[in-house]
């Protein structure tokens, strides 16, 4: 049993069992402590790794019910609306149990070996508060969130010039045409070996079904004039997506493309400096020499054939609120930051209200494919 | 100069600050950091020209010194960029808004700016204004918000808000008041065009509007003609008398994002977002001049005060720089 394991399991253990414990003593208070990396620290970028990271010291948060009977206590949380209780007391209650849930779910998961979607509704609750949860219970203990077995869905597609070693030892190709693969999360024993390619694409695509064209009728058949050699992989990325370990190596060329939209812009942030909630592991999973190919609103508003308003989508409520947030809290998008290009593209976004999305370059002459050849040989030149 | 056009300014001189030689009615772009990022907004009063642009400083270059030297840099001004910047008549107040929201109110004394502490934009900060016009004495700050709606502020009395025009709800990205401070016109992403009468709080009438989104819109100095522009690339001028179009202005093939009229209503100036600027004129719904300086977005154009008899204008945008235009007067 890995190390990693043994550490959740007697984690686990001992928090459930004290738990009880507690819940058996008539004036018993079950509690629960979490370790949480300070979100209000300041973030700055690590000039060596470029990274973003974090000065900040963590806090403990103690959940726990205060009540005289615990037992009533949880059986009020199923008739919430029954309470009498002020709202803040009811907000402990929900979130002591929904702790305890997500630490069942996740020993339920260790046990059997599933990896669990934290976005399961028939798991979890609240997205955003388990997803904090969760995360603060890796720090706590000191492991890898993907070593509780519970992992954002799907995560995301790999094809090209690459081969996957799977656990038995067996090396699987996935170069060949209308051949994919999801990529193995990092708790898997499979392994990507992308030691022969030259350069990576990183698309991110949130659509269903996934374009699968795109890699088959495209990419992986065509091979790209301006490349340096002619290797190709793409990777089809969620957005929730918080990094990738396996594909760090700095010696490859990596380039992004991703809406013209502040999720894209943010998920390209996240793969070249890392994410805000994981400043204590980003060091290890940015990806500094990340290249920007769009998609850009100038690229947008001149490429587009005349007339066609369907390529561009107004900014909603929540969009423009996002990119204000992004401006304000992320030192990735300061104006003494690393990224001016960046920090100016999504200020035209709030002042065109508009974006856009990777879709839209089906239509244009030369596809997709043609338009990300053309953006490449651009790299290519040198000194860029 | 009925017949002679604008014409583009070639001549090279050299820069004051570093002695390397640059074009004439350009900022030094090795001396003079204009701005790191997009310039998206400009104003001119008689001496000066503000900028704002992506990064949190406004600047300030004198415009009565051939050179166009720095003469301020408000650091920290808006920590998220600033989207607009507007001067009133004399030279004397400034008001800007950040991407965050934020207003903040400026005075001019001996050519120096500072924040004006004790003139408040009240609660204007709070309504999603996006795009601000300012009195030509400075007390009233006109703005239409994202939400599309139209608020007055007296800038002199806190910040109260005085008048409040509702509309359909679209984005309001432009407006603008006549210089006589009768009436206020404002654009919106719909391609909606509304002019608000001062004094009676009513619509005089409706105007037909454009079909894509409005950029800008700009009331002519004596107040006879209101333009508007957008994504449809034409201008349009409305007469503010009877709410009807009179004339369409084609020739740009992109998005028009400012506009600004010369100080007599003879000339139109217009930016597109593929870096044309074009001068317009008025009596003979012509253009007169096309610069293309750059192929990158011309977010603002503004005409500059008269120097004596020599008239000129300044254009800025995605190219970061500032760019300035002088009437050739030898002809």
């Amino acid at each position: 049993m890995s190390t990693p394991l043994r550490q959740v399991k007697r984690y686990i253990n001992e928090t459930l069992s004290s738990a009880f414990d507690e819940l058996s003593k008539p004036d018993g208070r079950p509690a629960i402590t979490l370790k949480r990396s300070s979100r209000n620290a300041s973030l700055f970028i690590n000039p060596t790794s470029r990274a973003l990271e974090s000065s900040g010291t963590d806090t403990y948060i103690t959940y726990s019910w205060p009540g005289a009977n615990t037992f009533e206590a949880w059986k009020f949380s199923i008739h919430i609306d029954s309470l009498t209780l002020p709202r803040v007391h009811i907000l402990i209650l929900i979130t002591i149990a929904v702790v305890f849930r997500v630490l069942a779910v996740v020993a339920d998961a260790i046990g059997t070996g599933v990896v669990v979607s934290k976005s399961d509704p028939a798991c979890f609750g609240t997205q955003r508060i388990v997803d904090t949860i969760v995360d603060d219970l890796a720090y706590t203990i000191g492991v890898d969130r993907s070593a509780l077995n519970v992992e954002a869905a799907a995560k995301g597609l790999v094809a090209g010039y690459c081969s996957l070693l799977t656990k038995s030892g067996e090396t699987m190709d996935v170069q060949l045409p209308a051949k994919d693969c999801l990529v193995p999360s990092s708790q898997d024993d499979r392994e990507l070996n992308i030691s022969d390619a030259s350069w990576v694409l990183i698309i991110e695509k949130e659509v269903q079904p996934l374009p699968y064209d795109l890699i088959t009728e495209t990419h992986l058949v065509h091979r790209p004039s301006t490349a340096d050699s002619q290797e190709v992989i793409i990777i089809l990325e969620r957005p929730q997506e918080k990094g990738f370990s396996s594909l760090s190596d700095k010696a490859l060329r990596f380039y992004g493309l991703v809406d013209n939209d502040p999720d894209g812009m943010a998920i390209m942030s996240i793969y070249k400096y890392g994410s805000m909630a994981h400043t204590n592991q980003n060091g290890r999973l940015n990806i500094p020499c990340l290249w920007w190919l769009g998609l850009r609103t100038s690229d947008v508003v001149s490429g587009a054939p005349s007339n066609d308003d369907r390529a561009l989508n107004r900014l909603t409520v929540r969009d423009r609120t996002k990119i204000v947030t992004m401006l304000s809290n992320n030192p990735v998008w300061a104006a003494e930051g690393p990224e001016l290009e960046w920090r100016a593209e999504l200020q035209q976004m709030l002042m065109l209200n508009l974006k856009a999305e990777i879709e839209i370059l089906y239509d244009w002459d030369g596809g997709l494919e043609g338009w990300i050849d053309q953006k490449m040989a651009g790299f290519s030149l040198p000194e860029d | 100069m009925a017949g002679k056009a604008l014409k583009d300014v070639k001549s090279l001189n050299t820069c004051p600050g570093c002695g390397q030689i640059k074009r004439a009615h350009v900022l030094c772009p090795h001396c003079v950091e204009t701005h790191p990022t997009d310039i998206f907004s400009l104003a001119v009063t008689n001496k000066q020209i503000l900028s704002a642009s992506g990064v949190s400083a406004l600047k300030v270059h004198s415009t009565a010194d051939p050179d166009f030297p720095l003469v301020q840099s408000i650091d920290e001004a808006h920590k998220l960029g600033c989207h607009h910047v507007v001067t009133d008549g004399n030279g004397s107040r400034s008001v800007s808004v950040g991407f965050g929201g934020e207003i903040r109110v400026w005075s001019c004394h001996d050519g120096n700016w500072s924040e004006n502490k004790t003139v408040s934009a009240g609660n204007a900060g709070s309504t999603g204004v996006w795009a601000i016009a300012l009195s030509g004495d400075g007390q009233y700050l006109a703005g239409v918000s994202q939400d599309g709606h139209i608020r007055v502020w007296d800038l002199d009395a806190n910040g109260e808000q005085i008048r409040y025009y509702e509309t359909k709800g679209s984005f309001g990205t432009c407006i603008d008041l006549s210089a006589d401070g009768r009436f206020i016109a404002s654009g919106h992403e719909n391609g909606s065009v509304y002019i608000f009468s001062t004094e009676t709080g009513r619509m005089p009438f409706s105007l037909s509007g454009l079909v894509k989104p409005v950029r800008a819109v700009a009331f002519s100095p004596g107040g006879k003609f209101l333009a508007a522009a957008g994504d449809s690339n034409v201008i349009v001028l409305y007469d503010t008398s009877s709410g009807e179009q009179v004339a369409n202005l084609p020739g740009h093939s992109a998005w028009v994002l400012s506009l600004s009229w010369s100080h007599t209503g003879e000339y139109l100036l217009s930016g597109s977002f593929d870096g044309k600027v074009k001068v317009w004129s008025i009596d003979t719904r012509t253009c007169v001049a096309t610069h293309s300086e750059t192929e990158r977005a011309v977010w603002n154009v503004k005409w500059l005060p008269k120097i004596g008899k020599s008239e000129g204008f300044a254009t800025a945008g995605a190219s970061r720089s500032i760019s300035f235009y002088r009437e050739a007067t030898g002809g």
